[in-house]
């Protein structure tokens, strides 16, 4: 079980490069795939589904190429971000002529257990031309999943689904993943990662620029202080004492009751912070990483990059 | 290469299937069905006026059946087979599984080439049958139409891989190089299907009007080489079958 | 430009005010956008505006057009006599070419905005429902129309400098012009059937199949029954292969049977060459399947006339309604 393994991977049209030298190991569980519009998430999903060659670089999954191989559908289940599917079919015939086509020993079972695993009991028996676009995208992972692959690729999975399908979703996702499977899904939307996914490839403008947990990934960028709101019985003379301070490089009153403080060393500010009031007599009432969402962390990263995507 | 296995076992019922259902979706098997009707009302109104007739009948179901109803109907069944479903992007789901990529092609073009029997070929044989006195010609003209319908086919089903402007260039085929050029310039006679077609017809009833140019032989051989390699060449292109950017 | 308020102005310095300013100055209107659409419909046509491959295709039907005309050109250059009329063209060539024309691109105007659902777009501007298929109907007949008349000047040009004397350039030129007004015939019929078919699917595939199948269909059965009817008949008809009888008895020829005219009442094609002769132009006796149709030509006038209204009419009712698609 080696999952996907990409290594020096390039792929460019003419004089356009989509995806720039991008080393990347995805392994079990929940990979978001992060980045802009542009950035070449679509490109890179397509090309670990097998359906567009590498320009350079070698792209495999659980050891072996995907390009040219149609026999790692076999573990691979693909949901693209196209809306097009046969339109004429009922829900439950499209997944059940996707069962056969897989050779499925029951064809049958496994399609009624796709189907209620995305919740589209009640309207597998509708043609899909009726579907709203939300449905079509669980019909489309009800298909994907209808023969248990080991590894499933989703190209912006939540569009047009509402917030509780969306919810729905991600449990199913989360526990397919939980499940040691490879899941690997791309998205612009921020939320939808950070809560869904463990480890996270960031590209910008066909470049992999960072990967791994999100949290670590923000302690790993050092040139960028950290924020912390803090709430104390005396936020002035707090103030004072974390001016003198090497770690801090800049203290601000918010004006709504409490203290901002930029620090360059995340570490040494959490464990002196509190001994700091002690030592002064305050007390401390709150103490708040502002920046650690995904949203700052992304923020950065896309800002650093030159010519970011559209 | 799976060339070798039978070409039988390779016909995959689902597939084919879904390919049935979605060519004759709602309006499209009315549009296959206009040109074989009005060939079929052509005759009855032609034998109704002139009872007495007997060259027309090859006039008649020759230029009307074999350079219009046969090339356009299989052109737009061969192209549709499977080139609708390359250009809005559902053939992805058909190829996102471990299905065979011959399995798929032969089985698209055994659907398109049956549907362009009987749309094409069927009503050639009925035409044909109606005209007076030319039971044999009918009979010669169907099994001329049965095996254009297979070559056809297999060359646009083929197109539809190659270029997704694969009807464009098939009416540039059709009308053109058939209709235009390969019956003035003599040579070019070997790589037109439709006078492939004329050579079967021709041996079975040989008629001065079919103006067919080639012998049987030349015709089997050339149309077999010609629909293997379509099938052949439109396997390779589909097993590289890539997703490209933004359609434009 | 908007005038700039100031605010704070002193002696020093005056802070100018950027923000957001409304538009109230005078605006295009309706006829304005009609021909904006109509020109991006001409233009279209063509493949322009779009990327290199949608061009390939009217290039080559282009230069298939122009070929005789070329032709023609270096024939006389070399002093032979005029090979091509400026009335019948090289009638089986035209009449394929535009036929693949007309059925490959007539789609790209139409078929394409079904599609992607895109006419709510265009009427949420202040236009009515009929001027979007005025302007295509416009866009389509004039690139129809450079199709047709410009290989006729092309021929124009390339005789006109093989002659000489200002007689003979006379006779060209009174030759053209029919020759021009028989091409605008063309390309206003033309455009409106093949827009008319093509609007009814969003599908490009199967608009340019019924397209294609409706000219090509109609041209086979008015040959078809003219050949026929010729066997039938007591005219002087050797045999199918050659031309009708407008070979070498056009101008002596008894009158032609009344199932001979009617026969190309069936296609668009021979309509056209049936009421340009009617209407006095050349009975051109390389027309395969054209006879001169006498009196009768009013018929085939009219049957063109009632087909035109009727493609118009639908093709506007077409879009009536603002619908998606």
């Amino acid at each position: 079980m080696s999952g996907i393994q990409l290594t020096n991977v390039s792929r460019w049209y003419g004089n356009v490069v989509a995806v720039n030298d991008i080393t990347m190991s995805i392994g079990p569980g929940v990979t978001g795939l992060l980045g802009p519009n542009g950035a070449g998430k679509s490109t890179i999903l397509h090309m670990i589904a097998g359906f567009l060659a590498t320009s350079k670089g070698t792209l495999t999954v659980n050891g072996k190429p995907t390009w040219e191989n149609p026999d790692v559908y076999r573990t691979l289940g693909l949901v693209p971000e196209r809306d097009s599917v046969y339109a004429f079919l009922t829900g439950e015939q499209f997944v059940r002529a996707t069962a056969k086509l897989h050779k499925l020993p029951d064809p049958d079972a496994a399609t009624r257990r796709a189907i209620e695993m995305t919740e589209m009991a009640d309207a597998a028996g509708r043609r899909i031309a009726t579907y709203s676009k939300g449905m079509r995208q669980r019909i489309k992972v009800a298909a994907a999943l209808v023969h248990d692959p080991e590894i499933l690729l989703l190209d912006e999975p939540f569009n047009g689904m509402d917030p509780r399908q969306r919810l729905h979703m991600m449990d199913l996702l989360g526990k397919l993943g939980a499940e040691g499977r490879v899941i690997l899904f791309s998205s612009h939307i921020l939320e939808e990662v950070e809560k869904l996914s463990g480890t996270i490839q960031v590209m910008v403008a066909g470049r992999l620029a960072a990967s791994g947990d999100f949290r670590a990934i923000r302690r790993l960028m050092t040139s960028r202080p950290h924020v912390f709101n803090v709430r104390s019985s005396d936020d002035r003379r707090l103030a004072a004492a974390l001016v003198g301070r090497p770690y801090t490089t800049a203290v601000e009153f918010t004006g709504r009751g409490s203290l901002q403080v930029r620090t360059s060393d995340f570490g040494a500010f959490c464990a002196q912070i509190a001994i700091l009031a002690r030592e002064n007599g305050i007390a401390l009432r709150e103490l708040l990483p502002t920046d650690e969402s995904l949203e700052s962390v992304f923020g950065y990263l896309v800002s650093t990059q030159p010519n970011q995507g559209s | 290469m799976s060339a070798y296995v039978n070409p039988v076992a390779l016909f995959n019922p689902v597939v084919g299937s879904i390919t049935v259902r979605a060519t004759l979706g709602r309006k499209r098997a009315l549009l296959f069905a206009i040109p074989a009707v009005v060939l079929i009302a052509l005759t009855l109104a032609v034998r109704a006026t002139h009872p007495a007739g007997t060259s027309w009948a090859g006039q008649v179901l020759g230029d009307f059946g074999f350079s219009v109803l046969l090339p356009l109907t299989a052109l737009i069944v061969g192209t549709g087979v499977l080139g609708a479903e390359i250009e809005d992007g559902s053939a992805i789901h058909l190829l996102a599984t471990p299905v065979r990529r011959s399995s798929i092609i032969v089985t698209k073009f055994a659907v398109a080439a049956t549907l362009t029997m009987v749309f094409a070929a069927v009503p050639e044989l009925i035409a044909g049958l109606l005209a007076p006195g030319t039971g044999k010609l009918g009979v010669a003209l169907f099994a001329g139409a049965l095996a254009g319908s297979v070559i056809y086919t297999a060359v646009f089903v083929m197109a539809s891989v190659l270029t997704t402007r694969a009807i464009a260039v098939g009416l540039l085929y059709v009308l053109i190089w058939e209709g235009l050029l390969s019956n003035t310039v003599g040579g070019a006679r070997i790589l037109s299907i439709a006078h492939y077609s004329l050579g079967v017809a021709n041996a079975i009833y040989p008629d001065q009007n079919l103006r067919a140019g080639l012998t049987l032989t030349t015709s089997a051989i050339l149309g077999a080489v010609v629909t293997v390699a379509a099938l052949v060449l439109a396997t390779r292109r589909l097993s590289a079958f890539a997703i490209k950017g933004e359609p434009a | 430009m908007p005038a700039d308020t100031t605010t704070g102005a002193s002696a020093a310095g005056v802070i100018h005010d950027l923000g957001y300013r409304g538009y109230d100055g005078p605006r295009l209107g309706r006829a304005q956008i009609t021909r904006a659409l109509a020109w991006h419909s001409f233009r279209s046509a063509f493949g322009f505006g779009r990327g290199a491959k949608a061009k390939i295709l009217p290039v080559i039907t282009f230069v298939a057009m122009c070929l005789p005309a070329v032709a023609n050109a270096i024939a006389m250059a070399q002093g032979n006599q005029q090979l091509v009329g400026y009335s019948a063209y090289q009638p089986v060539l035209r009449d394929l070419v535009m036929m693949i024309f007309v059925a490959v691109q007539a789609p790209e105007l139409v078929s394409r905005d079904l599609r992607s659902r895109v006419l709510p777009l265009y009427f949420a501007r202040p236009i009515k429902t009929g001027d979007y298929p005025l302007a295509k109907y416009l866009g389509f007949t004039a690139a129809c129309a450079v199709m047709i008349e410009v290989p006729l000047l092309l021929l124009y040009g390339g005789s006109v400098v093989s002659v000489h004397g200002g007689a003979a350039v006379w006779d060209q030129t009174k030759a053209l012009l029919p020759g021009l007004l028989a091409g605008l015939m063309w390309a206003v019929v033309l455009a409106a059937i093949s827009l008319f078919l093509a609007s009814l699917t969003g599908r490009r595939a199967f608009a340019t199949g019924a397209v294609a199948i409706f000219f090509l269909g109609t041209y086979t059965l008015a040959e078809i029954l003219l050949q026929v009817e010729n066997h039938a008949g007591p005219g002087p008809g050797p045999g199918p292969q050659k031309p009708g009888p407008g070979q070498s008895a056009a101008f002596l020829a008894p009158p032609v049977p009344m199932a001979e005219k009617i026969s190309g009442l069936f296609s668009p094609f021979t309509l056209f060459d049936g009421v340009r002769m009617w209407l006095g132009g050349p009975r051109t006796t390389v027309a395969e399947n054209v006879l001169y149709p006498g009196g009768f030509g009013a018929v085939y006038a009219l049957v063109l006339i009632i087909a035109l209204a009727a493609c118009l009419a639908g093709l506007f009712a077409r879009y009536r309604k603002a619908r998606l698609s």
